[in-house]
């Protein structure tokens, strides 16, 4: 054991820094989100709760809560079911297995304003490839589908610009841009299976390729689950590039687009109102926060999915 | 060719190109879901090689005819319309370097995504040394700490650190960009976890032979910690590259200080139709370093991007 101070050496940076970086900043959001602070003013006055009052009552503030849940509750499922089943695909072909898993990845690579820029142009009206796409499938067996009779008569929706296809639209971008990290986890999970798990399953009767999932390797990814899901709301919960590169003002069509993370940015970075800003920061950590102790507490448990 | 007098033996080696519906529907989801991911990789590099006639009309397949076309603003400045035939391909790359400062956002981002990894380093190594491998008062404390810390993504405080660098008159500098990510804690985590599996005896030789505890940590742990660093490294480098969430706040239309995403951002801001051609260009030249680096070495981008699976 050293008898010297070295150690304080050591620790002192990061000490220092987790001080000021993490928990200072959290203590003044506290103290802000109570106040109607705004950059450059001399002083502020204290307005108790009413910050928070107005995240419950105003209607902007129930349109940022519906479409932050809406694109978390579609992202999060979606992306987590599709990183599982690639998973199970991949490992369970025989060929290009690695081709497929390459692929997959290139979107958490890429930064996602630029594949946001080019998803835009994809989904443009009338000179995008989605649309462009679609018109060439009119006038045959696809047409039975009344949406796409309807698609092809009366043009094709306006995705980015429809209020009732943009939050859709952006949840598939987070969707394709994290389906593929969530993938990697599963198949790490998946290698970490022994494999005469399975040839027990048999013996006791598990036949079909379903039941051995469901008995063997869906409880053993257990852990990888929770890590997964946790993870992925997380990452959707913070979700900003791919709006603010598509609606730099005001949230999407009717606000339909409007996520805490760009509601925060535009209150307090735009428009100056730190105090509202500090109590959706708030409230944000308060969510995250919650979320990751409670995958903490399902790891310590060695909670199994059964 | 002995052992084609052997075909008995040879038979279950021999792969069996038997069809397989099982395996065919596989193929054929695993492709479908392929090309959804690559169509907007597909776009990009369609369209930055086309001239703006063919991305409005949709034609020229892939590479686009690359028939020379006349650009309008070289028509505008007065030169001869001989002097203004561009080829597409020519056209809408030069054009993503000239209209804006493409190589200055480059240069921003591999310093700003440099300096943090460096620092990050600086920071994290002595402490996870600390925390591994000294015993002394106040390290569960530390250890708490860091733990805590953990729970927090930095994009989620962002706004108080915005107020803090103001009122430290730091925005728009490089310094804003870099300060609030010069502490990872997942870092000190992950390299505390590192060093738990270092066994002691290496240490304690080290201070038989007279070395001071700093000099254990650059010369005798930094090297043991090699793979660990270059996983975090790579984890690192991608989150930062591709940031756009941080640098959009801390600077504000200073051009000098754009790093690649918020460059390109701008360019999206007063594109006309001309120019699509050149900003597919520049969102490809952006994205390009970091897949050019993911294809040479997969395996350890995978593994270093998945780090956090560790957690």
């Amino acid at each position: 054991m050293p008898r010297t101070m070295a150690h304080w050496w050591f620790v002192g940076p990061a000490l220092f820094l987790m001080v000021a970086i993490f928990l200072l900043p959290i203590g003044i959001a506290g103290a802000l989100s109570f106040s109607d602070y705004s950059l450059g003013s001399a002083g502020a006055s204290w307005v108790g709760f009413e910050n928070y009052e107005k995240l419950l009552t105003s209607s902007t503030y129930e349109k940022m809560f519906g479409a932050t849940f809406r694109y978390v509750f579609v992202v999060v499922p979606l992306s987590v079911g599709l990183g599982l089943g690639a998973a199970l695909l991949i490992s369970a072909t025989k060929s290009f297995a690695d081709l497929y898993k390459t692929i997959y990845f290139l979107p958490v690579m890429a930064a996602l304003i630029a594949m946001a820029i080019v998803w835009e142009f994809a989904f443009h009206p009338t000179i995008g490839i989605v649309n462009a796409t679609l018109e060439r499938g009119c006038g045959t067996v696809l047409e039975g589908w009344g949406w796409y009779a309807a698609g092809c008569a009366d043009g094709f929706p306006l995705w980015l610009t429809d209020r009732d296809y943009a939050i859709w639209v952006v949840a598939f971008i987070g969707v394709w841009q994290g389906f593929g990290f969530n993938m990697v986890l599963y198949l790490a999970g998946l290698t970490s299976v022994p494999r005469e798990l399975y040839q027990a399953a048999e013996m006791d009767g598990a036949k079909s390729g379903w039941d051995r999932f469901r008995l063997v390797t869906w409880p053993m990814l257990g852990p990888t689950t929770v890590f997964v899901v946790t993870i992925s709301f997380i990452r959707s919960f913070q979700v900003f590039d791919t709006v603010e590169a598509f609606y730099p003002q005001g949230g999407g069509p009717s606000k339909s687009v409007y996520v805490i993370m760009f509601a925060i940015y535009e209150k307090a970075i735009q428009q100056n109102l730190m105090g509202i800003g500090a109590a959706l920061t708030v409230v944000f950590l308060a969510f995250v926060m919650v979320l990751t102790l409670a995958q903490r507490r399902l790891v310590e448990r060695k909670v199994h999915y059964t | 060719m002995s052992d084609l007098s052997l075909p008995v033996a040879s038979a279950p080696s021999v792969p069996t190109f038997r069809f397989s519906v099982a395996e065919t529907v596989k193929h054929v989801v695993l492709i479908l879901g392929a090309l959804i991911v690559l169509l907007p990789f597909y776009v990009m590099i369609s369209y930055s090689l086309k001239s703006p006639a063919e991305i409005i009309q949709g034609t020229g397949g892939f590479f686009g005819a690359q028939e020379a076309f006349r650009d309008e603003y070289c028509m505008k400045l007065g030169k001869a319309a001989a002097d203004c035939m561009v080829t597409p391909v020519i056209y809408n790359y030069t054009t993503a370097f000239e209209k804006a400062p493409l190589l200055r956002y480059l240069f921003n981002g591999v310093v700003v995504t440099a300096t943090i990894f460096l620092l990050q380093v600086a920071v994290a190594l002595p402490c996870s040394y600390a925390l591994a491998k000294l015993r002394f008062w106040g390290r569960e404390a530390v250890f708490g700490l860091v733990l805590f810390c953990l729970l927090i993504p930095v994009h989620a405080i962002a706004l108080p650190l915005y107020i803090g660098l103001a009122k430290l008159g730091l925005t728009n500098t490089y310094a804003a960009l870099v300060i609030p990510w010069t502490i990872s804690v997942f870092g000190i985590f992950l390299m505390r976890q590192f060093f738990m599996t270092v066994p002691d005896d290496l240490i304690d030789a080290a201070r038989m032979d007279g070395m001071s505890e700093f000099s254990i940590i650059w010369n005798v742990m930094l090297p043991t910690a090699i793979p660990a660093l270059l996983a975090f490294a790579i984890f690192s480098v991608v989150a930062h590259w591709n940031d756009y969430f941080w640098p959009r706040i801390v600077i504000t239309g200073n051009r000098d200080l754009f790093t690649p995403p918020l460059g390109l951002r701008e360019f999206k801001g007063d594109v006309d139709g001309d120019n699509f051609g050149p900003m597919m260009a520049t969102a490809t030249i952006i994205v390009a370093p970091l897949i050019v680096a993911f294809l040479i070495a997969q395996r350890r981008f995978i593994e270093g991007i998945t780090l956090s699976g560790m957690k």
